[in-house]
């Protein structure tokens, strides 16, 4: 369990990301008119091997973008390789998707989804963070050691496409840094 | 300083191409880009729908702008997937191979004070360079991969021409000792050979000479004398020698022959002898060589021939080509286990005659179809192929610089064509075997 975080702070955090998240989830269900279901957020420190181990996996696609502003880090977002035609369909792609649509299909979902999640937490917070184009993300060819890792803050959250196979976690990675600014915006709203 | 004066500048300097919309699609606003590629000045423009204006492309915007307007969210479009959105020309109209521009394009929510969005705005950047440079990194690594994946076949190849070497090589090996070792036991053999039917001749002289004594000493009817000659004959075992010297001989001498024989045959197989450069009449060769599968072929098989007429000789050698008949018919003959056909058929073609070697047996799949020179291919029981027949005749047509043609319909049979050039490889001076031809 972390032990950068206090049980309080966990839990407050926690609670605003479900807040968040569920508006996340409205959004994107109003924009692809589909119902979506998500798990509740997870707050978790992970080793760098357990973090490692995320994408040694062939059941899902990885994007990575980054995001700047009040605090900084990476949204790492793994993409069911199920059911893309389905939520493709959803999304006004011509089907079958090809390689170059696929792709293209999964940059947008990743971008709406980390965007949503990055959004509800960050205006929940009061912080503020601009996120970068996403780009697709072939954990195979880095190296574990290229990880940059110190103390990172992993919150995770499950979306799922009802009626479908598919399914996305997103990961929202904070740096070392970024952390102590989120821990003194939660002593903050925990003192009001 | 006078900040938004600087701003509005930056907006018009800027690399970029900005257009802020409002929730109607209409334009509220766009910098010098926008206007210098569309001609389109901002005063003229103003408060147009921009779907209107790029019809071609208004499905996709309008998915992007409806994405940004609902999620709060920026929406990103790639040049990978969408190259070029608005249809400007390209930044490098003289030395560029692309005509149009190249875009990646942000679309970004602008808040307004009470945050809820109202705006978008596109940012769009060109980067036809960047597409450029991607495209051709990514055309040279699918020709590297190409080029690699050729030279994995090139080296498949030529370890397969290497194995095949190793075999030929090993077979000119063997012949190279057969033939030392068949010209070492030459000699000795012959004057074996003929000191034998020498001491054959004295021998039948010496058992003359020995009657004719006989004969003498009964005429003199001296029993003293008759008594001694017996008593030497017998202890001498005489009798005997007399009986069996002849039959040694003949034995020894027919084991001689038959050593002499075997010596023959070393030569032939170390080509020694065989690989003579001739004209000859292939038709008479495969007539030839299909006496000594004749035995093969009796029963079972109906032989059907049609040879044109007035064929001219083929400079080759001979009995090679006899050899790859002989392969081809054992084959034919083995693959039709029951009762067939075998069709027969010589014809000119050009300056090529050809043979060809045509069976209704069961054909050979396509996969085969692939490995049937290969050396050691061979669908037949161990034992029973070796595998090298179709290769070493392969080899043969090729130093023929013919060629070998091989048709076959699954379930109704095969056809092999052998193709040889009438005049034969053109220079057959570097050919071995040639210098037969010069001695
Ligand atoms: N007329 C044919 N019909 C069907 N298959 C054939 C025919 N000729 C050759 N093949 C196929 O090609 C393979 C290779 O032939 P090849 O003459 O090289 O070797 P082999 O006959 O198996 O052995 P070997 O000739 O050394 O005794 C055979 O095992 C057989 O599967
Ligand atoms: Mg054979």
């Amino acid at each position: 369990m972390s032990t950068l975080l206090s049980e309080l702070q966990r839990d407050a955090l926690q609670e605003l990301m479900n807040i968040s998240m569920g508006q996340a989830a409205n959004a994107l269900a109003r924009l692809i008119e589909a119902k979506i279901t998500l798990s509740i957020p997870k707050i978790v420190m992970v080793s760098a091997y357990e973090f490692q181990q995320m994408f040694v996996t062939d059941q899902y696609w990885f994007t990575r973008q980054s995001f700047l502003g009040s605090v900084k880090g990476e949204v790492l977002t793994l993409l069911a390789r199920a059911g893309t035609e389905a939520i493709g369909e959803l999304m006004d792609y011509v089907l079958p998707l090809d390689d170059r649509s696929r792709k293209e299909l999964l940059l947008e979902l990743a971008n709406i989804l980390a965007g949503a999640c990055l959004n509800g937490f960050s205006s929940q917070l009061a912080l503020h963070a601009k996120l970068s184009m996403p780009t697709i993300f072939q954990p195979d060819t880095r190296q574990a050691e290229s990880f940059r890792w110190s103390s990172t803050l992993l919150l995770e959250v499950e979306f799922q496409l009802e009626g479908t196979a598919f399914d996305s976690r997103i990961v929202i990675c904070l740096e070392g840094g970024s952390v102590e600014v989120l821990i003194g915006k939660l002593n903050e709203l925990l003192e009001d | 300083m006078d900040l938004p004066r600087l701003h509005f500048q930056l907006n018009n300097r800027l690399p970029l191409g900005i257009c802020v919309l409002n929730a109607e699609y209409q334009v509220l606003y766009w910098n010098d880009f926008f206007s210098d590629r569309t001609g389109q000045s901002l005063a003229a423009i103003q408060g147009q729908n921009l779907l209107e204006m790029f019809p071609a492309q208004s499905r996709y915007l309008k998915k992007k702008i409806d994405s940004v307007l609902v999620l709060n969210n920026a929406s990103f479009s790639y040049w990978e997937h969408q190259p070029h959105v608005f249809p400007f020309s390209s930044s490098r109209p003289i030395t560029g191979e692309e005509t149009l521009m190249y875009q990646n394009i942000e679309f970004l929510p602008i808040e307004s004070e009470d945050s809820s969005v109202h705006n978008v705005c596109l940012v769009v950047q060109d980067v036809t360079e960047l597409a450029s440079y991607f495209q051709a990194e990514q055309l040279l690594s699918a020709k590297l991969e190409q080029e690699g994946a050729e030279l994995k076949a090139l080296n498949e190849k030529l370890s397969m021409a290497q194995s095949q070497l190793l075999q030929s090589e090993k077979m000119a090996a063997i012949g190279q000792l057969a033939a030392g070792v068949a010209h070492e036991i030459n000699n000795p053999i012959g004057f074996i050979s003929s000191n034998l039917q020498t001491l054959q001749d004295y021998a039948t002289r010496l058992l003359k000479l020995t009657e004719f004594y006989e004969k003498v000493v009964s005429k003199t009817g001296n029993d003293a004398y008759l008594a001694m000659q017996r008593d030497m004959q017998q202890r001498l075992q005489f009798g005997f020698v007399r009986q069996d010297l002849p039959d040694l001989l003949k034995e020894s001498i027919d084991g001689i022959d038959r050593v002499s024989e075997i010596v023959k045959n070393l030569k032939a197989f170390s080509h020694v002898d065989n690989a003579q450069w001739q004209p000859a009449d292939l038709v008479d060769g495969l007539e030839n060589t299909l006496k000594i599968a004749a035995n093969q072929l009796k029963y079972k098989v109906e032989i059907h021939r049609d040879y044109a007429e007035d064929l001219p000789q083929v400079y080759c050698q001979p009995n090679q080509i006899n050899q790859v008949f002989l392969n081809l018919l054992v084959n034919a003959a083995q693959a039709m286990e029951h009762k067939g056909h075998l069709y027969l058929r010589a014809w000119q073609q050009n300056k090529d005659v050809c043979i060809e070697v045509r069976d209704t047996g069961p054909g050979i799949s396509s996969e085969h179809m692939k490995r049937l020179f290969e050396p050691f291919f061979t669908t037949k029981p161990v034992g029973s192929g070796t595998g090298l027949g179709l290769s070493l005749s392969y080899s043969i047509v090729k130093k023929h610089h013919g060629e070998i043609q091989i048709h076959s319909t699954p379930g109704e049979g095969a056809s092999f064509v052998v193709i040889l050039p009438i005049t034969g490889p053109e220079k057959t001076a570097d050919l071995p075997g040639s210098e037969q031809l010069i001695s």
